[in-house]
């Protein structure tokens, strides 16, 4: 082919896009205009596109004036054809777009010679003319709104990115994980060989695979560095529908446990980071967890992990591994639950029907092994709601907060307006028995509140995006909000509905109220203002928005006081002062128990040298790290059914773990450098697990059997309850077996200083580097921060809807005066009569601040049973405090009578010193 | 009554003989010395609104056959047209007389 014959094949295709693009452009013009003359203009933006092209445009060139001119004169015809289907044309021939007559809104007496688009247009401006009138009203209107919307609209896009839209994975509807159930823990690891069965056994699943995300050490290169690996089997791909993006993915042979390859495929990041996007990278060695495994591909990101919730639960790690090369003692195949486990379910399977196809398979598991599978199932839940479902509580609490505060600024923008309404009442209700349309009055209220509503929007939806950006940065890190939240069609979409509900919230009352003045009552009242007019309706919106708040309020004190309650929870160990870290030692180097066993005491004895370090020791798992295990045991002259034995925490910890932790020793003693591979096994139990084997017997002395130990352990100590995963778990069995005894290679250090725990931290560094110079650590924290970063969820609830409340607080208030301070103007005249008449001020003050507490009295009665069913809702995140807490609901009623009190207070003293003489000279 | 700048564009670019919708583009561009360049929406708004009030109509004619491409559609001056037209011209023809009294027309 030609060069010439190609240009001539594109500029073919060219043509034929344009005239495409034609059709869609005269598309924009109204039907009838198309019927008349639609063809006619096709061509012509045809044959200019053409021409532009010859003349050397681009197809961008061609095509953008194109675009502007249907732009400029699409709507214009629309309005044009509006114009003659809704009105009659002032001038035939031009647009009528001439001045119109300069006059009052809303109260034209004829309605031929302007059209409907007219006469919104003018309401429009008479709004601003308004609002120009009264900067101070519009910009307060405007930006309580404002505010209002923008809250909303942070909060929503929040909840989208989170709770409504799908994960960003092929068929991620059809995304399971799986996770073992067994007596008294839902959400437990499965083992390879159930993986290996319901792979098999299953009708349900297109693949299912199982992965567990593990630090790996990378060693051979310059400094020692903790990866984030991830033992997958091959299938894990499938299941994701994961693309290499250079080289190859390993397949699940390759990852089966003993005849898997030394491969490892690495993601796009890491491909970055390590290798600068080098081709290379393919066939490279990395040395990890001490095994050389060949670099084969690049995994493609499907997306963007910053905007997507928890880095999207399965990618998120450097490196992928087979998961046959997981290091776990005797290999993978004998391993109990040591992953997890994740599937595609098949098109068209519904979950129940995948559960059901699971049940039978772990029903003919346990019968062919009742030793080891007695009592387990398995627990399917969706990906998305593994990922998101713990956060629905709290985000949904939010959204409804934002919600309640902006109803609060919408009821107040309303009573501002009906004020401005029943100000002009006269003014309207004399020009109504002058024959003015009424329709065109409530026209005009309801066309300041849509531009009120519009304005808001737009300024709220800028709000709106910076304080999501204020708000993604402040999540905790256990939450799963991602970091960067996209502008979608359906935050817009929701603004706009937003946008809608503030319109008529706001018109609404003011427009019902001038809707249907009586003529001749107001006009009988005189000059002065009518008194009590809209009052009743004022009340409904008073009482609405003090219910609102106390609603709000009394929420938020439970969540608060739920998460006082977490922080003053007694954890059992003392939190202050302690320094710990994480490692994990590579299996090839310390292939012996020996091995490890030397390397944990060498490194105590050097990090116990450490200036400022009062006493050290490892453990396997920090509490509150997020690391945690459990196991069945055995008790010595007791027989349990398979699958029914007692369960407890289990812990590996040195010696003079309790001490540095100041857990309490209550009985028997703590271990010793003797406990070691040589000696006869023992344990230390928690009071809980002792009070409830041994209720009416000393534990020390008694024997139990972990599945781990072949041997009988004795207990040789009880300790204090401690606990550890959270603040808010009851007390749990624990038990803790001698690290030395059961010397494995991942293990933490915790070490007790006198000085700030972070000061010492290089100092342990080098420690740990002088006894092994390639070890790698993480998870460098002070315990207080371990502690605390576990109670961020609840940290950022309490304090978003402390200032959400706080806000609808004093909206409410500015509200409550507001009302209180216009009702007691329009009835300075009539106080001004009593006064005269011999009332005294101090009953015209009761009077005015009674009328206000009773309204308040009426909405606290709402607002409390309100919060009752809020509170109820809200169950989820409670701790230590019921729903319907009295003490917090008496607080919030209390908090909020007092402020309306305020708010009364201020305008009835006003009312109780109206002068007489001035209140009667007004008439 | 002032007429459309336009319009009277359109009407003049048809005055000599019919022409299809991208003709009087171009032929706008030449009357004006490529000063006004039309748009299509613009031309066929003004079009629309003068088929409407009667100033010009479609044509049934054709040119020649192979000048021609048959989709085409062209437009003619009305009778009503010419006048509008006419009118129109008389008018700025008064308004440059005015001008020039007043030394505002440099040209004789």
């Amino acid at each position: 082919m030609t060069e010439g014959t190609d240009v001539s094949c594109r500029s073919a295709a060219g043509a034929k896009a344009d005239r495409r693009i034609a059709w869609w452009l005269v598309w924009a013009y109204p039907p009838r205009f198309r019927r008349e003359v639609g063809l006619g203009l096709v061509d012509a933006i045809e044959d200019r596109m053409r021409a532009r092209r010859e003349a050397g445009a681009s197809a961008l060139g061609a095509r953008v004036p194109a675009i502007l001119d249907t732009m400029r004169n699409a709507p214009a015809e629309w309005m044009a054809t509006l114009r003659a289907t809704l009105g009659v044309r002032l001038k035939p021939g031009t647009t009528g777009d001439g001045n119109p007559p300069h006059e009052m809104s809303g109260f034209s007496r004829t309605s031929g010679g302007r059209t409907v688009i007219d006469k919104l247009m003018q309401d429009v401006r008479y709004a601003l003319r308004l609002w120009k009138r009264r900067p101070g009203f519009a910009l307060v209107a405007l930006l309580t709104l404002a505010l209002g919307v923008g809250a909303n609209t942070a909060m929503f896009s929040i909840v989208n990115a989170v709770l409504l839209r799908p994960l960003p994975y092929a068929h991620a509807d059809r995304l399971v994980v799986v996770w073992g159930r067994q007596p008294g823990n839902p959400r437990s690891l499965m083992a390879y060989r159930e993986y290996d069965a319901l792979r098999a056994q299953n009708h349900t699943f297109d693949e299912l695979s199982v992965f567990l995300g593990q630090s790996v050490n990378l060693t051979g290169v310059s400094e020692p560095q903790r990866l984030l690996g991830n033992f997958i089997t091959g299938s894990l791909f499938d299941v994701l529908s994961l693309k290499p993006e250079r080289g190859r993915l390993f397949t699940d042979a390759e990852s089966q446990p003993g005849r898997a390859k030394t491969v490892v495929v690495i993601s796009h990041d890491f491909w970055e980071r390590t290798f600068n996007k080098d081709d290379g990278a393919i066939g490279a060695t990395l040395t990890l967890n001490g095994n050389p495994l060949t670099v084969v591909g690049v995994l493609a990101t499907p997306f963007d992990s910053r905007t997507v919730p928890a880095d999207g639960f399965f990618l998120g790690y450097d490196v992928y591994i087979p998961a046959g090369l997981f290091p776990v003692p005797g290999g993978l195949t004998n391993a109990g639950p040591s992953m997890l486990m994740a599937g595609r379910m098949k098109s068209g399977v519904t979950l129940s029907a995948a559960r059901a196809d699971f049940d039978v398979i772990t029903k003919r598991l346990e019968i062919s092994d009742p030793k080891s599978q007695a009592g387990r199932s398995t627990n399917l839940e969706l990906a998305h709601e593994t990922l998101v479902g713990d956060s629905r509580t709290g985000l949904m609490l939010l959204l409804s907060a934002v919600g309640a505060v902006l109803l609060i600024a919408c009821v107040n923008v309303s009573n501002l307006l009906l004020a401005r309404a029943v100000d002009r009442q006269r003014e309207i209700a004399l020009r109504a028995a002058l024959g003015a349309s009424r329709l065109a009055v409530t026209r005009q209220m309801l066309v300041e509140a849509g531009l009120l509503a519009a304005v808001s929007a737009g300024v709220g939806l800028l709000l709106g995006r910076w304080s999501l950006q204020a708000l993604t940065w402040l999540r905790p890190p256990n939450v799963p909000i991602p970091a960067e939240i996209a502008l979608d069609q359906s935050v817009l979409l929701f603004t706009a509905g937003i946008a809608i509900v503030v319109a008529v919230l706001c018109g609404l009352a003011p427009a019902l109220r001038t809707s249907r003045p009586d003529v001749s009552r107001v006009l009988q009242t005189g000059f002065r203002r009518g008194s009590g007019t809209g009052g009743r309706t004022r009340d409904v919106l008073v009482v609405a928005e003090t219910a609102l708040s106390v609603a709000l309020l009394a929420v938020s004190g439970l969540i608060v006081q739920s998460m006082m309650a977490l922080q003053h929870v007694n954890v059992g160990f003392d939190t202050a002062n302690v320094f710990t870290l994480q490692f994990r030692l590579p299996p090839a180097k310390y292939p012996k128990p020996e091995d490890i066993a030397r390397f944990f005491k060498q490194t105590i004895e050097r990090v116990q040298a450490v200036p400022g370090v009062q006493s050290v020791a490892l453990v396997r798992r920090v509490p509150f790290s997020g690391n945690w295990g459990d196991t069945p045991f055995v008790v010595e002259g007791r027989t349990a059914a398979a699958g029914s034995e007692p369960r407890a925490g289990q812990n590996m910890i040195s010696p003079d773990y309790f001490r540095a932790m100041r857990i309490p020793l209550l009985r028997g003693r703590d271990f010793t450098d003797r406990d070691d591979l040589q000696s006869p096994p023992v344990v230390v139990v928690n009071q809980t697990l002792a009070r409830t084997i041994w209720p009416d017997d000393d534990a020390v002395g008694k024997h139990i059997k972990v599945p781990e130990s072949p041997e009988w352990l004795t207990v040789i100590g009880v300790v204090g309850d401690a606990k550890h995963r959270t603040a808010t778990e009851p007390a749990l069995p624990q038990l803790y077996l001698a690290h030395y005894q059961v010397p494995l290679i991942f293990s933490s250090l915790v070490a007790r200083t006198a000085v700030p725990p972070m000061s010492i931290a290089n100092d342990v560094r080098r420690a740990i580097w002088s006894v092994d110079k390639d070890q790698p650590v993480w998870s460098v924290a002070s315990l207080d921060d371990i502690v605390a970063r576990s109670h961020g969820s609840a940290r950022f609830l309490a304090s978003l809807l402390a200032i959400f409340s706080g806000v609808a607080l004093a909206l409410a208030a500015s509200g409550i005066y507001g009302v209180m301070s216009y009702s007691v103007t329009e009835r300075t005249h009539e106080i001004g009569i009593r006064l005269a008449l011999g009332a005294s001020a101090g009953r015209v003050l009761r009077e005015v601040v009674g009328r206000g507490l009773a309204l308040t009295a009426v909405a606290l009665m709402i607002g409390l049973a309100a919060a009752a069913g809020l509170g109820r809702l809200a169950r989820g995140v409670l701790f230590g405090v019921t729903p319907g807490d009295p003490a917090t609901l008496a607080a919030a009623a209390g908090l909020l009578a007092l402020v309306s009190l305020a708010a009364c207070y201020i305008p009835a003293r006003r009312a109780a010193r109206v002068d007489p003489v001035v209140a009667l000279a007004e008439e | 009554m002032p007429l459309r700048s336009v319009e009277f564009h359109v009407l003049l670019a048809l005055a000599a003989e019919e022409r299809h919708g991208y003709g009087l583009l171009q032929e706008v561009a030449a009357l004006t010395g490529g000063e006004l360049q039309l748009e299509p929406g613009t031309l066929y708004r003004a079009l629309h609104r003068m088929l409407k009030d009667g100033w010009v109509a479609e044509s049934a004619r054709r040119p020649a056959a192979d000048l021609d491409d048959k989709r085409r559609r062209y437009y003619r001056l009305t009778p009503a047209g010419r006048r509008a037209a006419s009118a129109e011209a008389e008018r700025l023809w008064r308004l440059v007389t005015v001008a020039r009294a007043h030394r505002l027309l440099s040209r004789a």
